[in-house]
């Protein structure tokens, strides 16, 4: 195996510019139903749990290092959280499969570098509890715990217009 | 340091080839359902890209050292690295850019239809799931190879897509078109990506 082999595949795997991100918008899932149970810990081994962030709107991401356009699309998750009130708007980044040591080196090569929630779910337990197929998936659980917004394959989430649909979903009412 | 080494270290780069490269697909301008055929003129790899109805289908070619590359880089052993790269592996690209509404596709009705006229599936994750089994893959590098392949069935609403890796059990060099088809408000739709091959191995060079 060669160095050069791995290292076209990382551009491979990383450079396929036909499924670029774009500014799709989040798809509205219509009738909102609960979301499943997300309880794992982070990085830094600190229990984290989707159930105790209610009130908050909470973007779910589930992502690995090798996923190109997981890889892709979280700086544009960073910035999304950069410009969104802490006290009204969460991110669970949850990695499927890998340890801590794998993040980390990913991550420090982000600029931004991410400063949400990373959460280890290493036997991939808590992601099949939810509607996903493949990575990267996305949820946005609305203030009262419920899945309102879901994007399959990777978005610009500082988009304009995702940015307007999370902002929507902070001030509504019902 | 070699250009694909300029374009790893500097995405802005890359993003810009990609342009100019999107750019020089449009000016190559494949009609509607027909297929374009790109060369990588860094890697020689060749992909293959059809609209049609606004869903976007892309396959690029993955050779036998790049898959071993990807599964060895997550922690397979080489003699399993080589049983996967012994398939004929694409990465694969499904996009719902501007269907009317929701798609939905199974990998499981699409078949590789070779010079002779055999129609071959796919060979679904499931299958390779059901020989990692046999073969004892510990649990990490069998999460690690699930993800990464391409979804056996899914749902796509507009702007929705997704990437991962189809495997064909065809011999290295083969030639074929695949006929994939999806459905949308139960309406089937296919369309056909033309002259399709499998990579070589270029291990030895």
């Amino acid at each position: 195996m060669t160095l050069a082999a791995i290292s076209l595949v990382s551009l491979l795997f990383s450079g396929t510019c036909a499924a670029g991100e774009g500014a799709s918008p989040l798809i509205p899932l219509g009738e909102r139903k609960p979301a499943p149970e997300l309880k794992l810990e982070d990085v830094d081994g600190k229990p984290r749990n989707l159930a105790e962030l209610r009130g908050k709107v909470v973007l779910v991401n589930f992502w690995a290092t090798w996923c190109p356009p997981c890889r892709r699309e979280m700086p544009s998750m960073q910035r999304l959280y950069q410009s969104l009130p802490k006290e009204r708007f969460e991110i669970l980044a949850v990695n499927i499969g890998e340890d801590d040591g794998t993040v980390f080196a990913f991550t420090g090569t982000l600029e931004p570098s991410p400063t949400f929630p990373l959460l280890l779910d290493r036997d991939s337990g808590a992601l099949r509890k939810w509607p996903v197929k493949g990575l990267p998936t996305s949820f946005i659980i609305d203030k009262k715990g419920r899945m309102a917004l879901r994007a399959v394959g990777g978005r610009d989430f500082d988009s304009p217009s995702v940015t307007a649909q999370l902002r929507a979903l902070i001030d509504e009412t019902r | 340091m070699t250009g694909n080494t300029w374009c790893y270290l500097f995405p802005t780069l890359r993003r810009l080839a990609c342009i100019m490269g999107m750019l020089l697909a449009w000016n190559a301008h494949a009609g509607e359902g027909e297929t374009l055929a790109q060369s990588n003129p860094e890697t020689g790899l060749e992909s293959w890209k059809a609209t049609r109805h606004g869903v976007i289908l892309e396959l690029a070619q993955l050779t036998p050292d790049q898959s071993r590359a990807f599964f060895i880089g997550r922690g397979f052993e080489p003699a399993e690295a080589e049983h996967y790269a012994a398939a004929c592996v694409f990465m694969t690209i499904l996009r719902n850019e501007a269907a009317p509404s929701a798609i939905a596709y199974r990998l499981a009705d699409w078949r590789a239809i070779t010079a002779d006229g055999r129609a071959l599936p796919a060979k679904l994750k499931e299958n390779w799931l059901k020989e990692w089994d046999a073969r004892n893959l510990a649990p990490a590098r069998k999460i690690a190879f699930e993800w990464s392949q391409f979804p056996s069935e899914q749902t796509f609403e507009p702007g929705d897509w997704t990437q991962g890796m189809t495997t064909f059990t065809l011999p290295r060099g083969s030639r074929f078109n695949l006929e994939y088809r999806w459905t949308i408000k139960d309406q089937q739709q296919k369309n056909t990506l033309k002259g399709v091959h499998c990579a070589h191995d270029v291990s030895s060079n």
